[in-house]
Protein backbone atom coordinates (compact mmCIF):
# COMPACT_ATOMS: atom_id res chain seq x y z
CA UNK A 1 0.00 0.00 0.00
CA UNK A 2 1.15 3.45 -0.73
CA UNK A 3 0.38 7.15 -0.62
CA UNK A 4 -0.75 8.77 -3.86
CA UNK A 5 0.04 12.31 -4.95
CA UNK A 6 -2.42 13.80 -7.41
CA UNK A 7 -1.48 16.96 -9.26
CA UNK A 8 -1.49 18.46 -12.77
CA UNK A 9 0.68 21.01 -14.60
CA UNK A 10 -2.45 23.06 -15.37
CA UNK A 11 -2.79 23.80 -11.65
CA UNK A 12 0.44 25.81 -11.99
CA UNK A 13 -1.06 27.90 -14.78
CA UNK A 14 -4.07 29.30 -12.92
CA UNK A 15 -2.85 32.87 -12.40
CA UNK A 16 -4.67 35.36 -10.19
CA UNK A 17 -2.44 38.26 -11.20
CA UNK A 18 0.76 39.94 -10.09
CA UNK A 19 1.46 39.74 -6.39
CA UNK A 20 -1.65 37.67 -5.57
CA UNK A 21 -0.94 35.48 -2.53
CA UNK A 22 -2.64 32.43 -4.08
CA UNK A 23 0.14 32.13 -6.64
CA UNK A 24 1.62 29.28 -8.74
CA UNK A 25 4.83 29.49 -6.67
CA UNK A 26 2.88 27.92 -3.79
CA UNK A 27 2.43 24.72 -5.73
CA UNK A 28 5.98 24.82 -7.12
CA UNK A 29 7.35 25.05 -3.56
CA UNK A 30 5.21 22.09 -2.48
CA UNK A 31 6.07 19.91 -5.47
CA UNK A 32 9.79 20.65 -5.06
CA UNK A 33 9.58 19.62 -1.41
CA UNK A 34 7.79 16.40 -2.35
CA UNK A 35 10.44 15.53 -4.93
CA UNK A 36 13.13 15.15 -2.26
CA UNK A 37 14.49 11.79 -1.10
CA UNK A 38 12.14 11.45 1.88
CA UNK A 39 9.18 11.21 -0.48
CA UNK A 40 10.55 8.70 -2.96
CA UNK A 41 7.74 6.24 -2.19
CA UNK A 42 5.02 8.70 -3.15
CA UNK A 43 3.20 7.53 -6.27
CA UNK A 44 2.58 10.54 -8.51
CA UNK A 45 -0.58 10.51 -10.60
CA UNK A 46 -1.91 13.02 -13.11
CA UNK A 47 -5.21 14.53 -12.05
CA UNK A 48 -8.04 13.98 -14.53
CA UNK A 49 -10.65 16.65 -15.25
CA UNK A 50 -13.78 16.47 -13.14
CA UNK A 51 -16.91 15.67 -15.13
CA UNK A 52 -19.95 17.92 -15.24
CA UNK A 53 -21.81 15.22 -13.33
CA UNK A 54 -19.24 15.34 -10.52
CA UNK A 55 -19.36 19.15 -10.33
CA UNK A 56 -23.15 19.42 -10.37
CA UNK A 57 -23.57 17.10 -7.40
CA UNK A 58 -22.57 20.19 -5.41
CA UNK A 59 -22.82 23.19 -7.72
CA UNK A 60 -25.71 24.41 -9.80
CA UNK A 61 -25.28 24.05 -13.55
CA UNK A 62 -25.65 27.81 -13.75
CA UNK A 63 -22.66 28.29 -11.45
CA UNK A 64 -20.48 25.98 -13.55
CA UNK A 65 -21.55 27.67 -16.79
CA UNK A 66 -20.96 31.11 -15.33
CA UNK A 67 -17.40 30.22 -14.30
CA UNK A 68 -16.52 28.98 -17.76
CA UNK A 69 -18.22 31.91 -19.46
CA UNK A 70 -15.98 34.24 -17.48
CA UNK A 71 -12.66 32.54 -18.16
CA UNK A 72 -10.85 35.19 -20.23
CA UNK A 73 -9.05 34.46 -23.52
CA UNK A 74 -6.20 36.58 -22.22
CA UNK A 75 -5.48 38.70 -19.18
CA UNK A 76 -7.62 38.38 -16.08
CA UNK A 77 -11.24 38.48 -14.98
CA UNK A 78 -12.09 39.43 -11.40
CA UNK A 79 -15.09 37.46 -10.09
CA UNK A 80 -14.70 39.50 -6.93
CA UNK A 81 -11.90 41.63 -5.49
CA UNK A 82 -9.72 38.60 -4.69
CA UNK A 83 -11.10 35.78 -6.82
CA UNK A 84 -9.39 36.39 -10.12
CA UNK A 85 -9.16 34.02 -13.06
CA UNK A 86 -6.91 33.69 -16.09
CA UNK A 87 -7.13 31.66 -19.36
CA UNK A 88 -6.05 28.38 -17.74
CA UNK A 89 -8.16 28.73 -14.57
CA UNK A 90 -11.13 26.77 -15.90
CA UNK A 91 -9.10 23.67 -16.67
CA UNK A 92 -7.05 24.06 -13.47
CA UNK A 93 -10.28 24.08 -11.45
CA UNK A 94 -11.51 20.97 -13.29
CA UNK A 95 -8.20 19.21 -12.57
CA UNK A 96 -8.38 20.23 -8.91
CA UNK A 97 -11.87 18.78 -8.41
CA UNK A 98 -10.98 15.82 -10.66
CA UNK A 99 -7.91 15.06 -8.55
CA UNK A 100 -10.03 14.65 -5.43
CA UNK A 101 -12.58 12.40 -7.17
CA UNK A 102 -9.80 10.23 -8.65
CA UNK A 103 -8.08 10.03 -5.26
CA UNK A 104 -11.37 8.98 -3.66
CA UNK A 105 -11.76 6.27 -6.32
CA UNK A 106 -8.21 5.00 -5.83
CA UNK A 107 -8.38 4.92 -2.05
CA UNK A 108 -11.81 3.27 -1.97
CA UNK A 109 -10.72 0.67 -4.52
CA UNK A 110 -7.81 -0.16 -2.23
CA UNK A 111 -5.08 1.02 -4.61
CA UNK A 112 -3.61 3.12 -1.82
CA UNK A 113 -4.03 3.80 1.87
CA UNK A 114 -4.36 7.51 1.42
CA UNK A 115 -3.70 10.37 -1.00
CA UNK A 116 -2.70 14.01 -1.09
CA UNK A 117 -3.98 16.30 -3.84
CA UNK A 118 -1.50 19.10 -4.59
CA UNK A 119 -3.98 21.31 -6.39
CA UNK A 120 -5.03 24.88 -6.96
CA UNK A 121 -7.30 26.79 -7.12
CA UNK A 122 -8.41 25.83 -3.61
CA UNK A 123 -12.06 25.01 -2.96
CA UNK A 124 -13.51 25.33 0.53
CA UNK A 125 -14.97 28.86 0.12
CA UNK A 126 -16.81 27.99 -3.12
CA UNK A 127 -20.52 27.75 -2.35
CA UNK A 128 -23.01 25.81 -4.46
CA UNK A 129 -23.95 28.96 -6.38
CA UNK A 130 -21.01 31.28 -5.76
CA UNK A 131 -17.25 31.36 -6.38
CA UNK A 132 -15.39 33.35 -3.72
CA UNK A 133 -12.26 33.57 -1.58
CA UNK A 134 -9.87 32.37 -4.34
CA UNK A 135 -12.13 29.28 -4.85
CA UNK A 136 -14.12 28.28 -7.95
CA UNK A 137 -15.37 24.74 -7.26
CA UNK A 138 -15.57 23.09 -3.86
CA UNK A 139 -13.07 20.28 -4.26
CA UNK A 140 -13.72 18.72 -0.85
CA UNK A 141 -17.50 18.71 -1.17
CA UNK A 142 -17.32 17.34 -4.72
CA UNK A 143 -15.01 14.55 -3.54
CA UNK A 144 -17.26 13.72 -0.58
CA UNK A 145 -20.38 13.61 -2.78
CA UNK A 146 -18.50 11.40 -5.23
CA UNK A 147 -17.73 8.94 -2.43
CA UNK A 148 -21.37 8.88 -1.32
CA UNK A 149 -23.02 8.63 -4.76
CA UNK A 150 -20.58 6.47 -6.73
CA UNK A 151 -19.20 4.28 -3.96
CA UNK A 152 -22.32 4.15 -1.85
CA UNK A 153 -20.71 5.29 1.38
CA UNK A 154 -23.15 6.36 4.07
CA UNK A 155 -20.86 8.53 6.20
CA UNK A 156 -18.14 10.83 4.85
CA UNK A 157 -16.31 13.32 7.08
CA UNK A 158 -14.47 16.44 5.97
CA UNK A 159 -11.94 17.91 8.42
CA UNK A 160 -10.88 21.44 7.53
CA UNK A 161 -7.89 22.94 9.37
CA UNK A 162 -7.39 25.93 7.07
CA UNK A 163 -7.21 29.17 9.10
CA UNK A 164 -10.37 30.39 7.36
CA UNK A 165 -13.77 28.80 7.79
CA UNK A 166 -14.90 26.66 4.86
CA UNK A 167 -18.23 28.37 4.31
CA UNK A 168 -18.66 26.63 0.97
CA UNK A 169 -18.29 23.13 2.35
CA UNK A 170 -20.63 23.98 5.22
CA UNK A 171 -23.20 25.40 2.78
CA UNK A 172 -23.01 22.23 0.68
CA UNK A 173 -23.58 19.89 3.63
CA UNK A 174 -25.56 21.72 6.30
CA UNK A 175 -28.87 20.17 5.21
CA UNK A 176 -27.48 16.85 3.98
CA UNK A 177 -27.45 13.55 5.81
CA UNK A 178 -24.34 11.42 5.53
CA UNK A 179 -21.79 14.20 5.76
CA UNK A 180 -19.91 15.56 8.75
CA UNK A 181 -18.03 18.85 8.37
CA UNK A 182 -15.55 19.85 11.09
CA UNK A 183 -13.62 23.10 10.91
CA UNK A 184 -11.00 24.70 13.15
CA UNK A 185 -10.37 28.29 12.10
CA UNK A 186 -9.55 31.75 13.38
CA UNK A 187 -12.67 33.57 14.62
CA UNK A 188 -13.82 36.90 13.19
CA UNK A 189 -11.81 36.80 9.98
CA UNK A 190 -12.84 35.96 6.41
CA UNK A 191 -15.45 34.79 5.49
CA UNK A 192 -17.21 35.61 8.79
CA UNK A 193 -19.05 32.29 9.09
CA UNK A 194 -18.09 29.35 11.31
CA UNK A 195 -19.61 30.25 14.67
CA UNK A 196 -20.15 27.37 17.08
CA UNK A 197 -23.92 27.85 16.87
CA UNK A 198 -23.86 26.98 13.15
CA UNK A 199 -24.56 23.26 13.50
CA UNK A 200 -26.49 22.38 10.33
CA UNK A 201 -28.60 19.31 11.01
CA UNK A 202 -26.20 18.37 13.78
CA UNK A 203 -23.52 17.52 11.19
CA UNK A 204 -21.49 20.74 11.32
CA UNK A 205 -18.86 21.21 14.03
CA UNK A 206 -17.24 24.64 14.08
CA UNK A 207 -14.37 25.33 16.45
CA UNK A 208 -13.41 29.01 16.15
CA UNK A 209 -10.05 29.84 17.72
CA UNK A 210 -9.09 33.25 19.02
CA UNK A 211 -6.39 35.26 17.25
CA UNK A 212 -2.89 34.12 18.25
CA UNK A 213 -4.07 30.65 19.36
CA UNK A 214 -1.42 28.00 18.77
CA UNK A 215 -0.45 24.42 19.58
CA UNK A 216 -2.17 24.30 22.97
CA UNK A 217 -5.52 25.55 21.72
CA UNK A 218 -5.33 23.24 18.70
CA UNK A 219 -4.85 20.23 20.95
CA UNK A 220 -7.71 21.35 23.18
CA UNK A 221 -9.95 21.74 20.14
CA UNK A 222 -9.05 18.26 18.94
CA UNK A 223 -9.71 16.62 22.30
CA UNK A 224 -12.87 18.54 23.22
CA UNK A 225 -14.59 18.93 19.87
CA UNK A 226 -13.04 17.26 16.85
CA UNK A 227 -12.27 13.77 18.09
CA UNK A 228 -15.60 13.24 19.90
CA UNK A 229 -17.51 14.29 16.77
CA UNK A 230 -15.53 11.84 14.66
CA UNK A 231 -16.09 9.00 17.12
CA UNK A 232 -19.82 9.70 17.19
CA UNK A 233 -20.02 9.78 13.39
CA UNK A 234 -17.76 6.78 12.62
CA UNK A 235 -16.75 7.92 9.13
CA UNK A 236 -16.23 5.47 6.29
CA UNK A 237 -13.86 7.93 4.60
CA UNK A 238 -12.14 11.10 5.82
CA UNK A 239 -11.33 14.00 3.54
CA UNK A 240 -9.00 16.75 4.74
CA UNK A 241 -9.27 20.36 3.59
CA UNK A 242 -5.62 20.94 4.31
CA UNK A 243 -4.91 24.65 4.50
CA UNK A 244 -1.62 25.64 6.08
CA UNK A 245 -2.32 29.35 6.66
CA UNK A 246 -2.71 28.89 10.41
CA UNK A 247 1.11 28.68 10.43
CA UNK A 248 2.82 31.31 12.59
CA UNK A 249 4.62 32.80 9.59
CA UNK A 250 1.58 33.10 7.36
CA UNK A 251 0.79 36.69 6.34
CA UNK A 252 -2.98 36.27 5.98
CA UNK A 253 -4.03 35.47 9.53
CA UNK A 254 -2.99 35.35 13.16
CA UNK A 255 -2.95 31.76 14.42
CA UNK A 256 0.37 30.24 15.48
CA UNK A 257 0.53 26.63 14.35
CA UNK A 258 3.89 25.12 13.40
CA UNK A 259 5.00 22.13 11.31
CA UNK A 260 4.86 19.83 14.34
CA UNK A 261 1.22 20.78 14.88
CA UNK A 262 0.32 19.67 11.35
CA UNK A 263 2.26 16.48 11.93
CA UNK A 264 0.41 15.87 15.20
CA UNK A 265 -2.97 16.67 13.69
CA UNK A 266 -2.40 14.39 10.69
CA UNK A 267 -1.33 11.55 12.96
CA UNK A 268 -4.47 11.92 15.02
CA UNK A 269 -6.73 12.03 11.96
CA UNK A 270 -5.06 8.87 10.66
CA UNK A 271 -5.58 7.14 14.01
CA UNK A 272 -9.32 7.81 13.78
CA UNK A 273 -9.32 6.71 10.13
CA UNK A 274 -7.59 3.50 11.12
CA UNK A 275 -10.23 2.85 13.76
CA UNK A 276 -13.28 3.38 11.53
CA UNK A 277 -12.35 3.22 7.85
CA UNK A 278 -9.22 1.16 7.26
CA UNK A 279 -7.10 4.32 7.27
CA UNK A 280 -8.80 5.76 4.19
CA UNK A 281 -7.92 9.45 3.97
CA UNK A 282 -7.88 11.85 1.02
CA UNK A 283 -6.26 15.19 1.76
CA UNK A 284 -6.22 18.24 -0.49
CA UNK A 285 -4.50 21.60 -0.49
CA UNK A 286 -6.49 24.68 0.47
CA UNK A 287 -4.63 27.81 1.71
CA UNK A 288 -1.13 28.63 2.98
CA UNK A 289 0.72 31.69 1.73
CA UNK A 290 4.22 31.77 3.18
CA UNK A 291 6.06 29.64 0.65
CA UNK A 292 8.67 28.21 3.02
CA UNK A 293 6.19 27.52 5.81
CA UNK A 294 3.75 26.03 3.31
CA UNK A 295 6.30 23.66 1.77
CA UNK A 296 7.59 22.56 5.18
CA UNK A 297 4.08 22.07 6.57
CA UNK A 298 2.86 20.08 3.56
CA UNK A 299 6.02 17.97 3.77
CA UNK A 300 5.32 17.27 7.46
CA UNK A 301 1.67 16.41 6.63
CA UNK A 302 2.50 14.10 3.70
CA UNK A 303 5.32 12.38 5.59
CA UNK A 304 2.79 11.28 8.21
CA UNK A 305 0.45 10.06 5.45
CA UNK A 306 3.31 8.00 3.96
CA UNK A 307 4.37 6.58 7.31
CA UNK A 308 0.81 5.67 8.29
CA UNK A 309 0.63 2.14 9.65
CA UNK A 310 -1.52 -0.21 7.63
CA UNK A 311 -5.14 -0.47 8.65
CA UNK A 312 -5.94 -2.74 11.54
CA UNK B 1 -2.50 45.10 -0.52
CA UNK B 2 -1.03 41.94 -2.08
CA UNK B 3 2.44 43.52 -2.06
CA UNK B 4 2.02 44.36 1.62
CA UNK B 5 1.45 40.69 2.43
CA UNK B 6 4.99 39.97 1.27
CA UNK B 7 6.64 42.53 3.55
CA UNK B 8 8.42 41.42 6.70
CA UNK B 9 9.11 43.49 9.80
CA UNK B 10 12.76 43.89 8.70
CA UNK B 11 11.58 45.55 5.46
CA UNK B 12 9.91 48.42 7.33
CA UNK B 13 11.65 48.78 10.72
CA UNK B 14 14.18 51.42 11.75
CA UNK B 15 17.37 49.35 11.94
CA UNK B 16 19.93 49.81 14.71
CA UNK B 17 17.81 52.35 16.59
CA UNK B 18 18.98 54.69 19.33
CA UNK B 19 18.91 52.81 22.63
CA UNK B 20 19.71 53.73 26.23
CA UNK B 21 21.51 52.15 29.14
CA UNK B 22 19.43 51.10 32.17
CA UNK B 23 21.71 53.31 34.26
CA UNK B 24 20.93 56.45 32.24
CA UNK B 25 18.84 59.10 34.02
CA UNK B 26 15.22 59.86 33.25
CA UNK B 27 16.43 63.39 32.44
CA UNK B 28 18.43 62.00 29.51
CA UNK B 29 15.46 60.06 28.24
CA UNK B 30 13.26 63.11 28.49
CA UNK B 31 15.84 65.09 26.50
CA UNK B 32 15.80 62.39 23.84
CA UNK B 33 11.99 62.51 23.62
CA UNK B 34 12.25 66.29 23.19
CA UNK B 35 14.48 65.96 20.14
CA UNK B 36 13.03 62.86 18.49
CA UNK B 37 9.45 61.89 17.92
CA UNK B 38 9.91 58.53 19.63
CA UNK B 39 7.06 56.66 21.25
CA UNK B 40 9.53 54.85 23.44
CA UNK B 41 13.22 54.08 23.60
CA UNK B 42 14.64 50.57 23.95
CA UNK B 43 16.88 49.87 26.92
CA UNK B 44 19.85 47.57 26.29
CA UNK B 45 23.03 46.30 27.94
CA UNK B 46 26.53 46.68 26.49
CA UNK B 47 25.94 43.83 24.02
CA UNK B 48 22.62 45.36 22.95
CA UNK B 49 20.60 42.64 24.66
CA UNK B 50 17.12 44.04 25.12
CA UNK B 51 16.37 44.70 28.81
CA UNK B 52 13.28 46.83 28.56
CA UNK B 53 11.58 49.72 26.90
CA UNK B 54 11.00 53.19 28.28
CA UNK B 55 7.88 54.84 26.92
CA UNK B 56 6.51 58.31 27.58
CA UNK B 57 3.92 56.60 29.74
CA UNK B 58 6.70 55.08 31.85
CA UNK B 59 8.10 58.59 32.32
CA UNK B 60 4.70 59.85 33.46
CA UNK B 61 4.43 56.84 35.73
CA UNK B 62 7.41 58.18 37.72
CA UNK B 63 5.28 61.13 38.74
CA UNK B 64 2.15 59.42 40.01
CA UNK B 65 1.26 60.01 43.64
CA UNK B 66 2.58 57.37 45.98
CA UNK B 67 3.44 56.99 49.64
CA UNK B 68 6.98 58.41 49.34
CA UNK B 69 6.15 62.08 48.94
CA UNK B 70 3.14 64.31 49.22
CA UNK B 71 4.13 66.15 46.04
CA UNK B 72 6.52 64.56 43.47
CA UNK B 73 9.67 66.63 42.97
CA UNK B 74 10.65 67.07 39.34
CA UNK B 75 14.42 67.36 39.68
CA UNK B 76 14.64 64.51 42.11
CA UNK B 77 12.60 62.17 39.94
CA UNK B 78 14.51 63.09 36.81
CA UNK B 79 17.68 61.88 38.55
CA UNK B 80 16.28 58.36 38.87
CA UNK B 81 17.71 55.74 36.53
CA UNK B 82 15.68 54.43 33.63
CA UNK B 83 15.63 50.90 35.03
CA UNK B 84 13.46 52.06 37.94
CA UNK B 85 10.47 52.85 35.70
CA UNK B 86 11.08 51.09 32.39
CA UNK B 87 8.84 48.26 31.22
CA UNK B 88 10.91 45.13 31.74
CA UNK B 89 10.46 42.05 29.54
CA UNK B 90 8.67 44.00 26.83
CA UNK B 91 6.82 42.31 24.00
CA UNK B 92 9.18 42.14 21.04
CA UNK B 93 8.94 40.76 17.51
CA UNK B 94 11.30 38.93 15.18
CA UNK B 95 12.60 40.62 12.02
CA UNK B 96 11.12 37.80 9.89
CA UNK B 97 7.56 38.28 11.15
CA UNK B 98 5.15 39.18 8.32
CA UNK B 99 4.30 42.87 8.56
CA UNK B 100 0.60 41.98 8.30
CA UNK B 101 0.93 40.05 11.57
CA UNK B 102 2.81 42.92 13.21
CA UNK B 103 -0.06 45.22 12.24
CA UNK B 104 -2.58 42.94 13.98
CA UNK B 105 -0.36 42.82 17.05
CA UNK B 106 -0.02 46.61 17.28
CA UNK B 107 -3.79 47.01 17.03
CA UNK B 108 -4.55 44.26 19.55
CA UNK B 109 -2.05 45.67 22.05
CA UNK B 110 -2.82 49.30 21.22
CA UNK B 111 0.97 49.64 21.06
CA UNK B 112 2.66 52.51 19.29
CA UNK B 113 5.92 50.72 18.57
CA UNK B 114 7.68 47.46 19.36
CA UNK B 115 11.34 46.49 19.59
CA UNK B 116 12.65 44.04 16.99
CA UNK B 117 14.92 41.40 18.44
CA UNK B 118 17.11 38.74 16.85
CA UNK B 119 18.66 36.14 19.15
CA UNK B 120 18.05 38.38 22.15
CA UNK B 121 19.74 41.42 20.61
CA UNK B 122 17.97 44.59 19.57
CA UNK B 123 18.12 45.01 15.78
CA UNK B 124 15.35 47.54 15.18
CA UNK B 125 12.22 49.37 16.22
CA UNK B 126 8.95 49.18 14.33
CA UNK B 127 6.29 51.82 14.82
CA UNK B 128 2.76 52.55 13.60
CA UNK B 129 4.17 55.14 11.20
CA UNK B 130 6.47 52.55 9.60
CA UNK B 131 3.49 50.26 8.94
CA UNK B 132 1.42 53.09 7.48
CA UNK B 133 4.32 53.99 5.21
CA UNK B 134 4.65 50.36 4.06
CA UNK B 135 0.91 50.17 3.35
CA UNK B 136 1.18 53.30 1.21
CA UNK B 137 4.21 51.92 -0.62
CA UNK B 138 2.44 48.62 -1.30
CA UNK B 139 -0.65 50.40 -2.62
CA UNK B 140 1.45 52.41 -5.07
CA UNK B 141 3.37 49.37 -6.30
CA UNK B 142 0.44 47.07 -6.80
CA UNK B 143 -2.33 47.56 -9.27
CA UNK B 144 -5.38 45.34 -8.79
CA UNK B 145 -6.23 43.53 -12.03
CA UNK B 146 -9.19 45.18 -13.66
CA UNK B 147 -12.36 43.36 -14.51
CA UNK B 148 -12.02 42.51 -18.17
CA UNK B 149 -15.08 41.93 -20.26
CA UNK B 150 -15.10 39.15 -22.83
Amino acid sequence: MTTLLYTHPRCLEHDAGFGHPECPARLTAILNALKTASFVTLEWREAPEASLEQLTRIHSLKHVERIFARVPRHGHYAIDGDTIISPQSGEAALRAAGAVCAAVDAVLKGEANNAFCAIRPPGHHAEPHQAMGFCLFNNAAIGAAHARVVHGLERVAVIDFDVHHGNGTQAAFETQQGYLYISTHQAYIYPGTGRREERGIGNIVNVPLSASAGSTELRQAWIQDVEPALHAFQPQLILISAGFDAHYLDPLAGLNFCEEDYEWLTGNILAVAKQYCQGRVVSMLEGGYNLQALAASVAAHVKVLIDAPLAA
Amino acid sequence: MYEFLQYLVCDAMTPEPIAMSPKAKLREAEALFEVHDFNGVPVVDDQRHLLGILTKFDLLKAFIFDFHTLVPHYDEIMEQTIETVMTSHPVSVEPQLPLSRLLQKLVEMRAKSLPVVKEGRLVGMIAREDVLKALRRAAIQHETPAREEQ
